[in-house]
């Protein structure tokens, strides 16, 4: 199948749960779009022709990399030839490959090319600039690609893979963190046309799909983050396969570390583990996500069976009054120990919990991670909601199959 | 199967560095069966590093928290939890997370539940504010065992069950974390600490940083640091390292002239789907803040094998070398007593 991806770089800004608004580079679906932060999660099959259409409005020139795509070509208006890396006067590279110019250069290159390639292998990538790669992904030129494999049938859950069928890779919902972490001086330097300086690169700001904690836990495409349209509130119901899909879109390694259980790791970089019949896959409760790297894994709560009246918890919940209940003057707790059971919270502290569900921490154990400029809670933090059986809905965590996911 | 009962105040204290500089902590203390008239006199006591926690599969914790509040920060109220980093199906109410279920404040008590179902090394940590309570000190190992294990058959005492090559001798935590001097400065003075300004001054093994950490356990000099980080074992003994993380960076742990092998990670043995044994040896092992390893060597020649950490810039005390996360193995010609417990 073609499929065609429209997509166009621009600046914008986005903010943090601080209150800040921080300049970005971007990429937007639309021509008439804002740039978001990360770029649209690009979801394509295995075998597709997969065609780019970039199209630069930045004050520079920039490109796509398609890490773990062979024989990517470009087009910018003479045909398909196989990508290219660039070089200026002296010979000195300019670009690691074919890049879109950027309007009014009076050398006039086009400022539109066309990037075309057919993913041989399914998983999970990222896609990130060529070009200044230094400033540009920083900036936030970089998401998600998602290759289906060829067997994909969202309805058929033997096929509901990330690798095909009997790979081991079933999954019933699917959720996609991309990882960075963002210095704003330096996004402050690139917005007023300051002297730009990675060595003194210095994080404040950690983010999970372009948001900061506690936004992570917002739903896709609230309003009021307009640039940043994607939540990372993971949802799931015990005994489920959930596909985590880590991707370090960042210059940093970020230790992520979820409460509930441990993960299987199944896929690196897009590649299945497995040789030949050998199964390399494995378990960890945390992943040291560095930089471009991607993992996929398969979380499971299954819980250990307390229930009321078969199995009561064997210690006795303390009176409320000598609890501390709600951190910042809200709670995700139930008031209950039994999931799907609500139970008593303090007067005054905000009830966040909907139907007894469970909330499981999600987040970088490098813990200065989990701030916003040194403030905790913030940065790489969200939440493993488990709700009762039957309870959740089979809309969540399903990400449309062969669609790039719009703003 | 045993039921455990084990209870922990959280409280402050202070803790001394190689170079006479004291850092104000906040920490664990272990106040099991001390008389309820007598708790309040482990006040401003806290560990670096918390005590031991340990269990076999099958058996029942009952581990109770006790806020003893801090006497060095009267102005302070902060509650307090305990995580149980990585086990497995646990339920919020256990899970120490104080925005998903309860926290602990001052003079109150919580009991915790658990019954361990899979062996390995885990840590337990408060997840109070997080990013200020970790760094402080609320840190601690956390080893279970598995269930057929008994130390006083070789085959039995394993790390991962019999069977499984993990007998082991002799075993030791290796708990990294690192001390950022500003930071427990502020904490002392009162201030707010800008923690994306983090940068850990002293990098410490069990809580002591070099040569501290050779010291022994319960040396009289570190009586807030009673863990040493000295390894100890008779030529040919099967030596098992727990490496725990719980600083704020990845460190690169190796030990001269000492191969290691992985047995296990993040308190799973590398096992594939279908049984696959991916086991690997490593030089130089490399652990992320929230990973725990265990490593097994056999222990070579008597003589003595310096550890170090391989980020050299790690082995110094505030810049000044040599100090760190420095420690060594010393192996006896057989010359050792069989070890009572894990790090004694
Ligand atoms: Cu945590
Ligand atoms: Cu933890």
């Amino acid at each position: 199948m073609l499929r065609n991806v429209d997509l166009w770089t621009r600046d914008g800004f986005f903010s943090t749960p601080d209150g800040s608004s921080i300049y970005f580079w971007g990429l937007a679906s639309r021509e008439d779009g804002k740039a978001q932060l990360p770029g649209p999660l690009i979801v394509v099959q295995q075998g597709d022709t997969v065609r780019i259409n970039l199209t630069n409005t930045l004050p520079e020139a920039t490109s796509l990399l398609f890490p773990g795509q062979e024989g990517v070509t470009v087009d910018d208006g003479t045909g398909p030839r196989p990508v290219q890396p660039r070089f200026g006067p002296g010979g000195v590279l300019t670009s690691f490959t074919d890049y879109a110019d950027y309007p009014d250069n009076p050398m006039a290159n086009p400022t539109r090319v066309t990037y075309a390639f057919t993913p041989e292998n399914p998983g999970t990538y990222l896609y990130w600039s060529g070009t200044n790669v230094h400033r540009q992904v920083l900036m936030g030129l970089h998401g998600c690609l998602i290759v289906r494999p060829a067997d994909y049938d969202e309805s058929v859950p033997a096929r509901r893979t990330a690798y095909g069928e009997g790979t081991g890779t079933e999954f019933d919902r699917e959720y996609v963190l991309v990882l960075a972490e963002v210095d704003p001086e330096l996004n402050y330097n690139v917005e007023h046309g300051f002297p730009y300086r990675v060595r003194d690169y210095k994080p404040r700001y950690w983010t999970m799909n372009g948001r900061c904690a506690v936004d992570t836990m917002l739903p896709s495409g609230v309003g009021y983050l307009p640039t940043q349209p994607y939540g990372s509130m993971i949802t799931a119901e015990p005994g489920e396969k959930v596909l985590f899909r880590y991707a370090g879109g960042g210059i940093e390694n970020h230790p992520l570390h979820p409460h509930g259980n441990h993960t299987r790791i199944v896929g690196l970089d897009g590649r299945l583990l497995r040789n030949g019949a050998t199964d390399l896959s494995y378990k960890r409760f945390t992943v040291l996500v560095g930089p471009g790297q991607t993992y996929d894994q398969i979380f499971i709560w299954t819980g250990l069976g307390f229930d009321p009246v078969t199995h009561p918890i064997p210690t006795v919940l303390p009176q409320l009054q000598n609890l501390a209940v709600g951190h910042a003057g809200n709670t995700l707790w139930s008031g209950s120990a039994y999931l799907g059971l609500k139970g008593d919270l303090p007067v005054g502290v905000a009830d966040l919990n909907d139907m007894g569900e469970y909330y499981f921490m999600l987040h970088s154990h490098e813990e200065v991670q989990i701030t916003n400029w040194g403030k905790y809670p913030g940065g790489l933090m969200t939440m493993v909601a488990v709700f009762p059986s039957g309870r959740l809905g089979e809309r969540h965590g399903r990400i449309p199959y062969t669609e790039s996911v719009p703003v | 199967m045993a039921i455990i009962e084990q209870r922990l105040g959280a409280t402050d204290g202070w803790v001394k560095m190689p170079d006479g500089n004291l850092f104000y902590i906040m920490g664990f203390v272990d106040i099991t069966g001390v008389p309820e008239t007598a708790v309040v006199s482990y006040r401003g006591k806290a560990r670096l590093i918390a005590p031991l926690v340990e269990a076999k599969v099958g058996d029942e914790v009952y581990l109770t928290l006790t806020n003893l509040g801090f006497p060095g920060r009267p102005d302070l109220d902060d509650s307090h939890t305990v995580h149980w980093h990585g086990f497995p199906n646990q339920i919020p109410l256990y899970d120490g997370v104080p925005e998903a279920s309860v926290a602990v404040r001052v003079g109150r008590d919580f009991d915790y539940y658990y019954k361990p179902l899979d062996p390995g090394t885990y840590m337990y940590h408060c997840h109070f504010e997080p990013v200020e309570h970790i760094q402080m000190g609320m840190v601690g190992p956390l080893i279970a065992r598995p269930r057929d294990y008994d130390p006083g058959v070789p085959a039995l005492k394993t790390a991962y069950g019999s069977g499984t090559g993990t007998e082991f001798a002799r075993e030791y935590f290796v708990f990294l974390t690192e001390l950022d001097a500003r930071a427990h400065e502020f904490m002392v003075l009162v201030q707010e600490y800008d923690w994306s300004e983090y940068r850990a001054d002293y990098y410490l093994i069990n809580g002591r940083a070099y040569p501290d950490t050779v010291k022994d356990n319960g040396d009289p000099s570190l009586p807030s640091q009673p863990f040493s980080a000295r390894i100890k074992a008779n030529t040919g003994d099967r030596v098992l390292l727990r490496f725990v993380n719980l600083g704020y960076q990845q460190h690169a742990i190796e030990i001269v002239g000492i191969p290691l092998h992985v047995a296990g990670v993040d308190a799973q043995r590398p096992v594939g789907l279908n049984g696959e044994d991916l086991s690997y040896g490593k030089n130089v092992l490399y652990v992320a803040p929230g990973q725990t390893y265990d490593v097994m060597f056999t222990a070579p020649a008597p003589g003595t094998y310096p550890l170090y950490n391989r980020n050299c810039h790690k082995n110094m005390n505030a810049g000044v070398a040599p100090g760190g996360m420095v420690s060594e193995v010393a192996v006896h010609p057989g010359t050792l007593p069989p070890q009572p417990g894990p790090n004694a």
